[in-house]
């Protein structure tokens, strides 16, 4: 998992393990409705279309939270501007605490290069991450031009500004910078097609219109297990047991890079009454120990390392995020 | 054969499997019906509740949801110009002008007819052969063939319903920039937003078409009261001949064909399915100035297209795990319930699974058809209710669906306002068929066309270097210039200013 370089400290390895020892039973016991909030269904908006990594963990947390509040928790998806749009969609709704925003890192890269005019943790405030992951690079496994990342390096330095890579989001977001300084280091020119439709974007790589994917492990499971992809880097330091087959930046020489994370997480508008705030922060801590979930976690490689943060600690690794990347992207020279 | 009788056999001999069948057959018919809910309303409620079913009964009453729900939304189009959803409202284009000719029977039973027809052949084909046809379409088909695609879908949006094919093009292209309000595609940008938060998400389709469909036609029906000059509509309950079926059977297969194949490529879907099938109904017809105002056509390549976009749906899911929309993830959500990914692997270790769903939308599809043919002969009749009782319940029940969307006051708003501008569009000859065409086409095609042009290095003549983009293109410029030649030379007829419909 990510160790030196990744450009945030997400704690300890152990950090989940002790979490789930705490009794599900305790913290459910808490869960008094304030003023029998909710009484009906809370909508989600999922920035991007049906069927990725955000709409997968949505779902899950949705079902779960769904088994731990006794309302329902509908999934609505909104695609578009590299998982902005769905931003305006949801500060125009009712601030009831009856729409819940799901967001990446992409509302985390758009506040550090000013995209957006709220601040984090103030004006729209986390629920709780429950997803914290890494990214790979995907070829064919029928591919023949390239096998491996040695080989598509040395197809891409042959053929610069040829080789295209299905990815998604908007200049800074973690996908185009990551990809970036992979180019940089490794001296090549690809050219990045962003996708808000996960479907689309798979297809793209399966179906031959994109040469290579960067995505999560996690959102591409069921593709790596039914051999239409397959991993050719680990954006790591060192690669994980269950990759351990597959180079990572160091393995590559390119171990310059810095890591970058993919984290998902849930948001309420300040404007929330605190109590219902209070109330969705300990059902989200509840509904992450559900077996349930548990499972959805372990089946996203998520075990490996911490992936839940609660409440305050939520806030603060958004913070640390932040100013982790108006770091970063002094150091590269970014600026919108 | 025996992979069918299989599935039927499992489906059939047992009685909770026949219940959630049903129920689903039910329910599905009634959300589509309504507008601002939807299958994948009820669908979605359902998800946590299929945990207790056994996992071919769950994945079977999602896909049968799937098939009533695209198919409920038909008869409020066609009764009260209330598309129950997206798909069904160029249903709605025709279907409500034939009700309002006395011929609310023949466009129910037409859609009726076409649905399980267009719904039964796609499930013939996903039986057949799920695999080979889902690893063909994403195969031949990436954003520049989509793009492609939906351009010829444009190119005849300008012949429907408008008094000329000039007033048609100026429809289109304020639906196009309907569809540009909001944050673009690709970079994030805001485009016309005056800093508003509503509009910087992008004005939303249901409330677009409830105003420019049902509410506009309540004003226009009030403005012919006033002047005297409404006429009720005739009660028809008469079911399409076999003949007049057997007319139509070319229209049929084609856009069985177009919703088939729309179905297939993740990302498209019911919606465009019915859009571009209606169009080319307007482009393969000897009299394209016939549609908007009353042409079975039109009914029978909209409700044929967007059901056989069901079952081409669940082609990429099953065989690949793609999936394409909203109630296909729903039914991934089903399957990882019950510990399964779909996948090229379902299609191996979960045969009898697989084929009780095919199974079961097939009879879906045939139980649209009883259903409907019940709903023909019955629902019609509340077209005897009185126009001064059936307005407010319509404004009533639309203005309901603006708000169930998102709960939000402002859709409701936004509503009236687009039936305000409906009206007096209607009123000066242009057409709304032609502005929702523009608004659906102009979203998606604009997403395809971004990615398009970086997968093309910015260059458009690339689009013709792929084969499939290259001919639908050519297609789609001839059919253009064939429409602006036919448009300079016809003289506009100044006696017809009555509106048309819609």
């Amino acid at each position: 998992m990510p160790q030196g370089k990744s450009v945030f400290t997400v704690g300890g390895l152990a950090a989940l393990a002790l979490g789930v020892a705490v009794s599900t039973t305790a913290v459910a016991a808490d869960l008094m409705k304030p003023g029998g909030y909710p009484e009906r269904t809370v909508s989600i908006i999922v920035p991007y279309g049906p069927g990725g990594g955000s709409d997968q963990v949505a779902r899950a947390w949705a079902a779960a939270m769904q088994k731990v509040t006794g309302v329902g928790f509908s999934v609505e998806n909104k695609p578009g501007g590299g998982g902005l749009a769905a931003i305006p969609d949801f500060m125009s709704r009712p601030k009831d605490g009856y729409t819940i925003l799901e967001q990446t890192d992409g509302i985390i890269t758009a506040e550090a290069a000013k995209q957006i005019d709220f601040t984090l943790g103030e004006d729209l405030i986390p629920i709780c991450v429950t997803q914290a992951t890494f990214s790979q690079v995907y070829i064919r496994p029928d591919e023949d031009r390239y096998t491996d990342w040695a080989s598509f390096v040395a197809y891409a330095k042959k053929n610069p500004g040829q080789v295209n890579l299905a990815n998604i989001g908007v200049e800074g977001s973690m996908e185009v910078v990551q990809w970036g300084a992979i180019e940089d280091a490794a001296g090549i020119n690809v050219k990045q097609i962003s996708f808000d439709k996960p479907a689309e974007r798979y297809a793209s790589l399966i179906g031959g219109h994109t040469d290579a994917l960067f995505e999560q492990p996690g959102d591409v499971r069921k593709y790596l297990e039914g051999g239409q992809m397959k991993a050719i880097l680990n954006v790591l330091s060192s690669s994980p047991d269950a990759f351990k087959d597959v180079p990572s930046l160091n393995d590559a020489n390119i171990g310059d890079v810095p890591v970058l994370q993919r984290v998902r997480l849930f948001w309420v508008h300040k404007d929330v009454p605190d109590e219902r705030r209070e109330y969705l922060v300990k059902a989200c801590d509840v509904a992450f120990k559900t077996d349930d979930y548990q499972k959805f976690n372990r089946s996203k490689y998520m075990h490996l390392a911490r992936s839940y943060y609660g409440g305050q600690d939520a806030t603060d690794l958004v913070r640390g995020l932040v100013d982790a990347y108006v770091a970063l992207y002094k150091k590269i020279g970014f600026s919108k | 054969m025996d992979d069918f009788i299989l599935g039927f056999t499992t489906l059939f001999f047992d009685p909770v499997g026949v219940s959630v069948f049903f129920g689903g057959l039910v329910g599905g018919l009634v959300f589509g019906a309504i507008p601002g809910l939807s299958a994948v309303t009820l669908a979605t409620v359902l998800l946590p509740f299929s945990v207790y079913f056994a996992p071919s009964h769950a994945i079977m009453l999602l896909a049968v949801i799937y098939v009533s729900g695209i198919y409920g939304g038909a008869v409020t189009a066609i009764l009260f110009n209330i598309p129950g959803s997206a798909e069904n409202a160029p249903t709605a284009f025709d279907g409500y002008p034939m009700t309002q000719k006395g011929e609310s029977g023949r466009a129910i039973g037409a859609a009726v007819t076409c649905s399980a027809l267009g719904g039964i052949g796609s499930c013939i084909l996903m039986m057949a052969a799920t695999e080979p046809l889902a690893n063909w379409a994403i195969r031949a088909f990436g954003p520049p063939e989509i793009f492609a695609l939906i351009f010829l879908g444009l190119s005849i949006a300008a012949t429907v319903g408008a008094e000329t094919v000039w007033k048609g093009w100026l429809s289109v292209l304020f639906g196009l920039l309907l569809a540009t309000i909001g944050t673009d595609p690709a970079g994030g940008l805001a485009r016309f937003d005056f800093n508003i938060d509503y509009l910087m998400a992008g004005i939303h389709f249901v409330p677009l078409i409830l105003g420019f469909f049902a509410v506009s036609e309540v004003f226009i029906q009030g403005h012919q009261i006033a002047r005297g000059l409404r006429v009720p509509p005739a009660l028809g309950i008469d079911f399409p001949s076999l003949a007049e079926f057997w007319r139509l059977k070319f229209a049929v297969v084609r856009s069985m064909m177009i919703g088939f194949f729309s179905g297939i490529l993740p990302g498209i879907g019911a919606v465009l399915a019915s859009f571009l099938s209606y169009g080319e109904a307007v482009r393969w017809s000897k009299n394209p100035e016939r549609f908007g105002t009353g042409e079975i056509e039109g009914v029978v390549a909209s409700e044929t297209a967007n059901n056989a976009a069901t079952g081409a749906a669940m082609i990429p899911l099953l065989a690949l795990g793609l999936p394409g929309g909203a109630l296909t993830a729903v039914m991934v959500g089903a399957f990882q319930i019950h510990g399964m990914e779909p996948g090229p692997l379902v299609l191996i270790t979960s045969k009898d699974l697989v084929w009780v769903v095919f199974v079961a939308m097939f009879l879906a599809n045939v139980g649209i058809f009883m259903l409907g043919y019940i709903e023909t002969k019955t629902v019609v009749h509340l077209l005897r209710v009185p126009f001064s009782l059936l307005a407010p319940a319509i404004l009533l029940i639309a203005s309901i669906g603006a708000y169930a969307l998102r709960g939000l006051v402002v859709d409701v708003w936004v509503m009236f306002l687009a039936g305000i501008v409906g009206y007096l569009m209607r009123r000066s000859g242009y057409s709304m068929a032609a502005v929702v065409l523009g608004v659906i086409l102009g979203q998606l095609g604009e997403s395809a066309f971004i990615k398009s042009m970086q997968l093309l290095d910015y260059n458009p003549l690339n689009f013709f270097t792929r084969p499939v983009s290259a001919i639908l293109l050519v297609l789609g410029i001839a059919s253009l210039a064939y429409s602006i030649h036919r448009a300079s030379r016809i003289v506009p007829d100044e006696d017809a200013r009555e509106p048309r419909t819609p």
